[in-house]
């Protein structure tokens, strides 16, 4: 593995020359150009809010501050691997005829939504804690706990990579990796804490009756990432603005704090992940293209 | 790590003569006899995929001294394709070894020449698309960015080059793959059927660009099922049939040969 590293390595001006081209190609015809990658989940946090605030009632304090600590980091994940399925097959004239470092290509593309990602935060932070303090209402603080920002980013980019590679290998043989993750993924969204925090889910009668319920709910490395990049940005926001039944003046029901110990459970499974990936990548990348 | 490193070498002097070095070269290519789908997969965990080997390259070995143009010829399925996917490490060999060397003896640079724009992207333009193409054949981009104006020049680009790949007409495309494997300075040429499309001036330019590149010293192997490009190009002719050298040598006498054959078996 550590030769396969120091190719990809001694590649690096390519890959490099592979990600611009993601970029170019991207939104090569599109008049908003970059914008798109900014646009999509302003429009998802419009609808979100509708959803939760006018349609079932729940008044959650700077409710769209918090969707989009969800959405940033889903999107990253769910586009990457995505993305990453069909990189082999979209260049597979390139790999049949060029000798490159496979692993470049599906790399390329975890890094342009790597990109697209932290431009995603840029927009955040500039339009809550800049925007929101100018209009005087308090806005948003930065928190002391946002050092932490950095070791979760490694911690996704680590696990988008391992899995990245895993899907992308498999979708060459397999075609339906490809529909079994969108499916999956469109169940994903609405069972992982996005657009809710993670107490919604602690506090439901049945996880209350059967804690390892909720512990296992949060093994999930995506669910745990996400819930500890709200929890890290925002100040704690108790699960009872989501009941519907609530009213003003209520006693709220507590935010629990960061699991530090699943947190560093599930930096164990990103690097699983990557490590995984990566072996199971190379035991297969001198099988993409031979064909008689 | 890929099989054109430089190994160390029993006679130096003597094996920096070649260019091209193969010896007891095979591949066997596993056929599975059930489409790719989880559900196959998971049907295949109960039986056992009927698995067939395919010897598409059986013990070849051959050496090609530096700065000579040698021509493959064969029937389809005779392994043509294949032993010029293994040269440009787009394959691995199943048994054997491949040695790629420069004129000093260094691992060579390889340089695959395409069907008409393989490896340009047709949404990007020119200047991209050589700088992309440029890190493909392992150059820096400061390297690249020395031998540009050179390349845009040689394939009678001009303004052209600032536009889509996408509008571009064949001949501006093959320009371009052509200029860029000259300008480039590899060591070995790997050409697989380009030569045959293309109206006759066109083909006229490409005959001049391969005399360009055999006086500049160019190692050039190619693939070609035209007999009437291999005579007017090639020093030597290697014949595969069947995944096995039939014959190796003389232009003349293995295509005659070759004649013979193709008509005994077309009777």
């Amino acid at each position: 593995m550590r030769d396969e590293i120091a190719e990809v390595v001694r590649y690096r001006y390519l890959l490099q020359m592979l990600v611009r081209r993601e970029l170019k190609v991207r939104y090569k015809n599109s008049a908003l150009g970059f914008l798109w990658s900014i646009v999509p989940p302003l429009l998802q946090v419009f609808v979100y809010t509708f959803v939760i605030r006018g349609a079932l009632g729940a008044h959650v304090p700077h409710y769209s501050a918090y969707l989009l600590c969800g959405i940033i980091p889903w999107t990253f994940f769910s586009t990457a691997l995505l993305d990453s399925s069909q990189s082999l097959i979209d260049n597979y004239d390139l790999i049949k005829k060029f000798y490159l470092p496979r692993e470049a290509i599906p790399l390329a593309r975890v890094i342009s939504n790597l990109i697209h990602f932290l431009l995603g935060w840029v927009v955040f932070f500039i339009a809550f804690m800049l925007v929101a303090r100018l209009k005087k209402d308090g806005g948003i603080p930065l928190l002391p706990s946002m050092i932490w920002f950095p070791v979760l980013t490694v911690m996704e980019v680590l696990l988008v990579t391992g899995l990245s590679l895993w899907v992308a290998a498999l979708n060459v043989f397999y075609d339906d990796v490809k529909f079994v993750i969108q499916t999956l993924f469109g169940l994903l969204f609405f069972l992982m804490p996005i657009i809710y925090p993670s107490d919604v889910v602690r506090v439901m009668s049945v996880m209350r009756l059967h804690p390892w319920l909720f512990k296992l709910y949060m093994l999930n490395p995506v669910a745990a990432i996400i819930d500890a990049y709200r929890k890290i940005i925002l100040e704690p926001i108790s699960p009872s603005y989501f009941n519907r039944i609530y009213a003003p003046g209520d006693s709220l029901v507590p935010s629990a704090p960061i699991d530090w110990g699943n947190l560093g459970f599930t930096f164990l499974l990103c690097l699983l992940a990557a490590y995984t990936g990566y072996r199971y990548f190379n035991s297969r990348k001198w099988q993409f293209v031979e064909r008689p | 790590m890929t099989h054109t490193d430089a190994e160390i070498l029993p006679d130096p002097d003597k094996s920096a003569m070649h260019a091209i070095e193969v010896s007891h070269l095979s591949k066997t290519f596993l056929i599975r006899h059930e489409p790719g789908s989880v559900k196959r997969a998971l049907i295949g965990l109960l039986r056992k995929p009927r698995i067939e080997h395919f010897h598409a390259l059986q013990d070849v070995s051959f050496t090609v001294p530096h700065g000579q143009t040698l021509a493959v010829i064969g029937r389809n399925g005779s392994g043509k394709s294949t032993l010029l996917s293994l040269l440009a490490n787009v394959y691995r060999p199943t048994t054997g070894t491949i040695k790629l060397r420069g004129e000093t003896g260094s691992k060579a640079r390889v340089a695959p020449l395409l069907e008409l724009g393989a490896g340009f992207h047709p949404e990007l333009d020119g200047l991209t698309n050589i700088s992309f193409y440029g890190a493909m054949l392992g150059l820096t981009a400061e390297q690249m960015q020395a031998k540009r104006d050179t390349i845009i020049a040689f394939a009678e680009l001009g303004d052209k080059v600032d536009t889509l790949v996408r509008g571009w007409n064949d001949g501006a495309k093959l320009r371009l793959g052509f200029s860029i494997a000259v300008n480039t300075d590899p060591d070995i040429l790997l050409v697989d059927e380009v030569l045959a499309v293309g109206d006759e001036a066109f083909q006229n330019k490409c005959y001049r660009l391969i005399g360009d590149l055999q006086a500049q010293g160019k190692t050039i192997l190619f693939v070609s099922h035209d007999l009437a490009v291999v005579e007017r190009v090639a020093n030597r002719v290697l014949w595969l049939r069947e995944g096995r050298i039939e014959q190796d040598g003389d232009v003349h006498q293995v295509l005659q040969a070759y004649r013979d054959f193709s008509l005994s078996e077309s009777h």
